[in-house]
């Protein structure tokens, strides 16, 4: 049986100055080398879950919590942040936010959290190097990071939680300052990262991509678990408008098909087989 | 390596020193001119420093930073100990609501020497050393991350609000507000950037701390390592021993001139 690696049991948080939940009864585990996607609509608590994911709920944002939040075995309200940073890393939605203030350079930058785990000099200078050839930030890498683009720091900002090598990596919509190429460029290594073990959990609001890469989508919307199941399932499912979330244009293509009665397989949620859907239409 | 805080990046012996040779100066030549009874001693000490300023190839900056110090204190000192001291019994002048005695003088002109000499090397450590080496250097010495921290946030704080401040200052042009012309109408611009600027500090504040445990700041039982690195060479172990021994020298001919002779 696969290694359940996160466990989110009947969770509901409340702000403290706000009259109503973020969500209740959030339920479900996600397994070692899973990709989750959460998608819903705006304010419907997907930031909010990730920061309870990594612990800063409630250490940071005071306000009503219930349930549990399990991290490799590891009860969240018992082990402080830093102690859960050893095994969940965290990707926040503004970049900017990820960085330490304390460093003068991007090598530094990136070396911040291997410091912090003592990790000897010799060693971070490899992962160092290793990490800005990946993220494409070698050109950059005596630069100040108060010195560069919102793109650039966004790839540092996912530069120092990679090399960090957590197991559980959570990402919170976290490629806005960045142009689709550099997006999907991010999202490949993301992927890699994924077939080579991590686990991630992504906010996300390309729904293309999210049903290119989920094995599993939670929807969460007016602060209920709606569903989480694979995104063929989702798709053909649910009815995504009401929750005002788009459907990718792949689905589509094989829902109209289908509606029509000139189709009848699978929902298609990629290029490929929507590709395939039309072939077998047209044939 | 990019420039962060007062470090002004030169390829000189100063720059290349170690960092604790550097905090051994200020404190060395600082607490030998205060504790020396004869002003030209302080002063001595800061010619000092402007050879090595010109070493540091920073004599232009050093010494527009003492001129724009000097002139404002000496002024304000001489007004007030010169002038007004109860030490006076030496007239110099009689301005007739006042009279300047020597007795102020020389205590102003100590207390100026003394504070030239923390000042300059205050000045000549900061524009020298880059901030990552300093804390570098003070947690191999053993001071705790903690605080390294808190003195790199701190140096990193100016670059940061004036960042910060440009944005806004960016966002109110878009909407309107008048921020060039005269001083009037760049006065009456500064203040409305003066709430969201503090506003947003604070919040940085809070989201700093999140960042810094996401990233493991605070984890507990492994001593932390730093990716710049900070070497003692032989001649940074000799000038150390120099100024230990400067220091104890002038500290003891201090105790023989005030209490002994």
């Amino acid at each position: 049986m696969e290694e359940t690696v996160l466990e989110i049991k009947n969770l509901s948080f409340k702000y403290q100055d706000s009259k109503k939940r973020v969500f209740e009864g959030l339920d479900f585990s996600v397994k070692k080398g899973e990709f989750i996607c959460i998608i819903g609509p705006n304010g419907s608590g997907k930031s909010t879950l990730c920061n309870s994911l990594v612990g800063l709920i409630p250490y940071y944002f005071t306000g009503k919590w219930g349930g549990n939040v399990i991290v490799n075995g590891i009860n969240t309200k018992d082990s402080s942040i830093a102690e859960l940073s050893r095994q969940i890393g965290f990707v926040f939605q503004n970049p900017f936010n990820q960085l330490s203030y304390t460093a003068g350079s991007v090598a530094e930058e990136l070396a911040f959290g291997l410091g912090n785990m003592g990790v000897p000099r010799s060693e971070m200078l490899k992962k160092v190097d290793k990490v800005a050839k990946l993220m494409r930030i070698d050109h950059i890498i005596g630069k100040n990071p108060l010195e560069l683009s919102g793109g650039q720091v966004q790839r540092v900002a996912f530069g120092s939680t990679f090399i960090m090598e957590p197991q559980i990596l959570v990402l919170d919509e976290c490629t806005t300052q960045l142009d689709p190429l550099g997006s999907e460029e991010i999202f490949d290594i993301v992927k890699e990262l994924n077939k080579s073990g991590v686990t991630v959990v992504m906010v996300d609001h390309d729904m293309e991509r999210v049903a290119r890469c989920a094995d599993r989508i939670l929807v969460i919307a007016y602060g209920k678990q709606i569903a989480i199941d694979t995104p063929e399932k989702i798709f053909s499912n649910l009815d995504m408008a009401s929750f005002d979330v788009d459907i990718p244009d792949f689905v589509t293509i094989s829902k109209i098909l289908k509606e029509r009665g000139y189709y009848k397989g699978e929902i298609t949620i990629d290029e490929a087989s929507a590709v395939n859907a039309v072939k077998e239409v047209l044939a | 390596m990019a420039k962060t805080s007062n470090y002004i990046p030169q390829d000189s012996p100063i720059d290349r020193m170690h960092p604790m040779v550097k905090i051994y100066a200020i404190f060395c030549l600082g607490l030998s001119a205060l504790l020396f009874p004869y002003f030209l001693f302080s002063y001595a000490i800061v010619i000092v420093l402007f050879i090595v300023a010109g070493i540091a190839k920073l004599l232009k900056r050093f010494s527009k930073f003492i001129i724009g110090f000097t002139i404002p204190i000496t002024i304000m000192l001489m007004f007030i100990q010169g002038l007004y001291s109860p030490k006076n019994e030496t007239i110099l002048m009689d301005f007739g609501f006042a009279r300047l005695g020597l007795e102020g003088v020389v205590i102003a002109l100590n207390i100026i020497g003394t504070l030239l000499v923390f000042l300059g090397t205050f000045y000549l450590m900061t524009t020298t050393t880059y901030t990552g080496k300093l804390v570098a250097a003070l947690v191999q010495s053993g001071m705790s991350v903690k605080v390294g921290y808190l003195i790199l946030a701190s140096l990193n704080v100016v670059p940061q609000m004036q960042r910060r401040m440009s944005i806004i200052k960016e966002a109110q042009v878009a909407r309107g507000v008048e921020t060039e012309g005269g001083l009037l109408a760049r006065f009456k611009a500064f203040i409305p950037l003066l709430g969201p600027v503090v506003m947003s500090s604070l919040t940085d504040a809070q989201e700093r701390g999140m960042t810094l445990e996401t990233r493991g700041f605070a984890v507990t039982g492994i001593k932390p390592t730093t990716y710049v690195q900070v070497n003692e060479s032989p001649s940074d172990k000799l000038i150390k021993a120099i100024l230990i021994l400067f220091f104890l020298a002038s500290a003891g001919s201090s105790l023989v001139l005030r209490f002994v002779l």
